[in-house]
């Protein structure tokens, strides 16, 4: 049996078989449904590492499909897509351990887990594609799946969340559609390669790319929440809390910035998109979402709603050291996309509990919470000085290689953009951690659970104690060649 | 056993406290690791005795972006400084908070603060450093704040801001200086940034003395400092103003490429502030009524001193090998004598009269040494430093020396005023002495009586022949006298204390204006907000109105007469259209 051609469609049908058979099955049968929740997961995970030790020894991971007559599908494991591969099959188990303890008793939780399972099926899928059209596919799947999740509560607010996200989602699906139809009737080809497949096209294309390009930004800069596409995401965090984690951490808005990674990078390439001039604007809506996503976190009470702008303003660090167009800045942007992914979902899940324990929704109610969830809290302050870019966190690390990327290739405002969102970041983190660890707690909670003389369900506090680990091992060891920064680096050579 | 072996000790050194606070969150070990919490410096008093300093340095190519460990003659003297400061501390800490049920918190931070100043001293990479340097500062937020009360809480805001002020401003050197220098160390970076253009080093430079003169009290950023030191606890206090300080020191020699070439603006620029921040913080000092206010502005002012050396060794390269034993020197001398004030201090509370006046005369032997009286580590260091005055170029070099010693008697005057406010009549403030609290003072103090003087020894480079006392004398007489005179004719006593923290005052106020056209701009945006609103709502019902009007035009074109007279005005206007044509 030949593995090579076998591997990249199992990774997709570990998360597909499960979610598929779960939503036959009775709602009373959570035993089985855990079962098949975790041998999933776990099977992701097992085989994603398989193949990122064969990617690292040079085997190469092609799966084709033909689909329509010149258009294949094409599932690839290169070492860009194994890092969002690796990335969302561990936060998966994670979330799916999460997900049962919070929806432990609540009602549908077979509709729930079967989406939750083909949204990390199409996220796979997006990771794996080894072109434009696969991408796009799983890509609207991803919308169409994480639809009944956004909505799963389905209150009146669930309900107006879900329809928004729909409509900027969809509506940026067409865009994107127009885009990759156009480019394609240019190129014939809509191949991921390293250095991008337009290099050898010839002058009189160029305003036609140029356009291209900015559909394509348009249409995936709403997924990737880019100002003033980001609207829905502060709606959609009415959905349970692990959807918001999985929604910002590693699906959705993930999926928006891997999109926009890919974009530059293996269809128009670095060097070419700088020739086009397109890379200095991205770089400027980059640098405004930073700045304006903080400055609306800082305002929220809501902590849900502070963590949500905070994501639309960390996401564009990514973009930002994509678009920056250097080497360095590069593997700073890159890298990001592991380490707020492990940070934000940190802070999701410790939001999560907050609510499920105490009943705590609001910033304001937070006071004293260090003293009855220290262990949560301990991982939520892990999250925050990461999001500031305090070392040794992951965030540092990214925000270090952003800064010394932006300083080779002469773009000196970018550090003003980084100074400007750490001390926004300081602004509205370091207080609420002054109400989590130096204020009286109040006598009563909201709505306090007691689980005995544990803090929380322990499936509720393990997952965010094992990702704040990760986020701290992430930037405390990031040198060594099991971090996230080593296989970015290895990304890197091969795109500069 | 690797462990054993002088470098591991250093590791352990750092790892032990990190330990120890792990230890305090698990349930089941609390209690033993609260016992052994006060003796957590012990590793690191161990290694800064034992391992002999040396260029050696221990790699660990995974840690951050590659990290070393390693301790050189001046890494040593601030280590064993700081494990002095922190043993010490820990211990009174103990018995300070006996009656306390918030022991864990306290030494949470206390030893969390104490890896950060451990590891900044031993760690060699610039990466390492920010690390520790940052861990050190968070976590002190918690001992500044400890008390909870207002003045701890605004104390600690403005500390945070400070501290993340410093943090960004720090991490934007460290980004300059990484990038032009492709160094992960700082001796090679102190070397490359020798030989880099000038545009990019005056930021590194700029940027640095900045950021870590936010902890070093420099001139003009020292507002914390007069707020943070009073309200945190005296132990606390004790290891802020004593090493704490001494990270933004550290931090520079690391940073700059001091001894490497002449940085004449610069030099002028340091030197400057230094003796400004050396004159102005006594100047607010001696206004004081509160003993540890006091005290931080003598910090503030002792490190004006240490700065004024630096700028001179900006000045000239040559003989920077000669004034950093002597910076290092004098900081020593310095952490130690106020760590021995501010738990002095603290001790001046209720209790009979003559123990407080033994203690009182207890608190004259760091305030003398401080003041630099004869056969004190003060006598030494400033005699030393005058030394170094002698490779100042021309208009410092006679200057500098005369500016030192008019230093030496302010200082003096302001220790005179602190022993004036805890005398032992004066109200009680601190805590009963207890034997806790009073047996690491007196370690300290015996501490402070040997070391430096030990330390003088071992150093080969301090040039200790030419130390004269008369010299050292006089400072103390003429501020004995003139305390004695005013004290007599009850001078001075109508000038209130400047509020502590001084310029902040007024840097709150101008913020607090720009508060205020913050919130006018809000205030516009959200009327616009509304007018918008209503301009809307006005444009709906006009859109409204007409809308109703196109619906009865509708309406009334959809009545057979109307279409009827329609279609006959038409084939009128087409009739007159056609006759028009046929007459062309």
């Amino acid at each position: 049996m030949n593995w090579s051609i076998w591997l990249p469609p199992l990774v997709v049908a570990s998360s597909l078989l499960p979610g598929l058979i779960i939503f036959f099955l009775a709602e009373k049968k959570v035993f089985l449904r855990t079962v098949l929740n975790l041998t999933g997961a776990l099977a992701k995970l097992l085989l994603t590492g398989w193949m990122l030790w064969g990617v690292y020894h040079g085997y190469q991971y092609e799966t084709n499909v033909s689909f329509l007559p010149g258009l294949e599908l094409v599932l690839r494991a290169d070492p860009l897509s194994l890092l969002f591969v690796s990335l969302s099959s561990i936060l998966w188990l994670l979330t799916t351990i999460y997900a049962i303890g919070y929806l432990e008793g609540a009602p549908h939780r077979s509709r729930f887990f079967g989406f939750f399972s083909l949204c990390v099926t199409s996220t796979t899928g997006i990771a794996l594609s080894g072109n434009f059209i696969t991408f796009l596919l799983f890509y609207e799947l991803l919308t169409l799946v994480t639809y009944p999740l956004v909505i799963h509560r389905g209150t009146e607010k669930a309900r107006q969340a879900g329809k928004i996200y729909l409509i900027y989602t969809l509506s940026s699906g067409a865009l994107l559609l127009l885009g990759t139809m156009w480019l394609y009737t240019i190129t014939g080809t809509l191949d991921f390669r390293p250095q991008g497949i337009l290099r050898d096209l010839g002058d009189e294309n160029h305003l036609a790319l140029i356009v291209i390009f900015v559909l394509l930004i348009a249409g995936l800069g709403v997924k990737a929440a880019l100002v003033p596409l980001h609207g829905w995401l502060p709606q959609a965090m009415v959905a349970p809390a692990p959807v918001s984690a999985l929604l910002h951490a590693v699906a959705v808005v993930k999926a928006g910035a891997f999109g926009i990674v890919r974009v530059v990078y293996d269809i128009f390439g670095v060097d070419f998109a700088a020739e086009l001039g397109v890379t200095g604007p991205l770089a400027v809506v980059a640098a405004v979402t930073i700045i304006y996503g903080s400055l609306r976190a800082l305002f929220q009470d809501n902590l849900k709603r502070r963590l949500a702008f905070s994501t639309v303003s960390q996401v564009s660090y990514i973009i930002l050291g994509v678009a920056i167009a250097g080497p360095v800045a590069s593997i700073g942007g890159i890298v990001h996309l592991v380490h707020q992914g492990l940070m934000k979902i940190t802070l999701f899940f410790c939001a999560g509990n907050l609510a499920e324990t105490l009943g705590v929704h609001k910033i304001r109610e937070m006071n004293g919470a260090g003293r009855r969830m220290p262990w949560s809290m301990a991982a939520f302050t892990i999250g925050a000085f990461g999001m500031i870019g305090t070392p040794p966190i992951a965030g540092f690390i990214s925000k270090w290689y952003l800064g010394l990327g932006a300083l080779e290739a002469g773009q000196y405002w970018v550090i003003s953009v980084l100074i400007g969102s750490s001390l926004l970041n300081a602004a509205y983190f370091l207080p609420v951690l002054h109400r989590i660890w130096f204020r009286e707690p109040p006598h009563a909670w909201p709505a306090e659970r007691n689980f005995g003389n544990k803090e929380t369900a322990w499936a509720l506090l393990l997952p965010p104690v094992v990702t704040a680990l990760l986020a701290l091992l992430a930037g405390l060891m990031a040198s060594a060649w099991f971090s996230p920064l080593g296989w970015v680096q290895f990304i890197a050579q091969r795109e500069f | 056993m690797n462990t054993l072996s002088p470098d591991g000790l250093l590791l352990l050194g750092i790892l032990w406290p990190l330990l120890l606070t792990f230890l305090l969150a698990s349930r089941v070990l609390r209690a033993p690791a609260l016992y052994l919490a006060p003796w957590a410096a012990l590793p690191a008093l161990a290694a800064s005795l034992l391992v002999a300093p040396s260029e050696m340095r221990w790699y660990f190519s995974d840690i951050l972006l590659g990290s070393e460990i390693g301790l050189d003659a001046t890494g040593q003297a601030l280590l064993l400084l700081a494990a002095l400061l922190w043993l010490v501390s820990g211990i009174y800490a103990r018995a300070y908070l006996s009656r306390s049920t918030r022991c864990t918190e306290f030494y949470t931070f206390f030893l969390l603060s104490m890896a950060g100043n451990f590891g900044l001293i031993m760690v060699q990479d610039l990466i390492g450093f920010y690390f520790c340097f940052a861990l050190m500062n968070f976590a002190a937020y918690g001992l500044v704040v400890f008390d909870r009360s207002t003045a701890a809480l605004r104390a600690g805001q403005v500390y945070i801001t400070m501290v993340v002020a410093g943090e960004l401003l720090l991490f934007v050197a460290l980004l300059i200086a990484a990038e032009i220098t492709s160094a992960t160390t700082f001796d090679t970076l102190r070397a490359d940034l020798a030989l880099v253009d000038p545009v990019s080093r005056n930021w590194v430079i700029l940027l640095g003395v900045a950021g870590f003169g936010i902890k070093a009290g420099v001139f003009g950023l020292h507002v914390w400092l007069p707020l943070a030191y009073p309200a945190a606890p005296a132990p606390a206090s004790a290891v802020l103003a004593g090493t704490m300080i001494n990270a933004g020191l550290l931090g520079w020699l690391q940073l700059l490429p001091l001894g490497e070439i002449p940085l004449p603006g610069w030099g002028v620029i340091t030197i400057i502030l230094g003796l400004t921040g050396a004159f102005y913080g006594v100047a607010v000092g001696l206004t004081q009524r509160e003993p540890k206010v006091l005290l931080a502005y003598s910090s503030i002012s002792q490190m004006g001193v240490i700065t004024m050396a630096l700028g001179l060794g900006m000045l000239v390269p040559d003989a920077w090998p000669l004034i950093l034993p002597v910076i290092v020197f004098y900081a020593l001398h310095h952490g130690l004598s106020k760590g021995a004030l501010f738990l002095g201090v603290d001790l001046a509370g209720y209790t009979n009269r003559t123990q407080r006046r033994w203690i009182w005369l207890g608190i004259w032997l760091p305030a003398l040494a401080l003041a630099g009286a004869p056969w004190t580590s003060g006598m030494l260091a400033k005699q030393l430093l005058k030394t170094t005055t002698l490779y100042a170029p021309l208009p410092w070099d006679s200057l500098l020396p005369l500016l030192l010693s008019f230093s030496a008697f302010t200082t003096a005057l302001l220790m005179v005023r602190l022993l004036y406010l805890v005398r032992p009549d004066a109200q009680p403030s601190g805590v009963t002495p207890a034997a806790g609290l009073i047996s690491p003072w007196l370690i300290l103090l015996l501490t402070i009586l040997l070391v430096p003087g030990w330390l003088a020894f071992l150093m080969p480079d301090l040039e200790t022949g030419t130390i004269s006392v008369d010299e050292s004398l006089w400072p103390i007489v003429i501020a004995l006298i003139i305390a004695w005179a005013v004290l007599r004719l009850g001078m001075f006593r109508k000038i209130p204390p400047l509020p502590a923290g001084d310029v902040l005052v007024l840097m709150e106020r101008s913020l607090r204006l720009l508060y205020a056209l913050g919130n006018g701009l809000i205030s516009l945006i959200y009327r616009w907000q509304k007018w918008q609103i209503w301009l809307e709502a006005c444009f709906i019902d006009r859109l409204m109105a007409a809308k109703e009007r196109i619906q009865k035009m509708e309406d009334n074109f959809a009545r057979w007469e109307v279409a009827i007279l329609f279609v006959v005005i038409i084939a009128l206007c087409m009739g007159v259209i056609a006759r028009a044509y046929c007459c062309v």
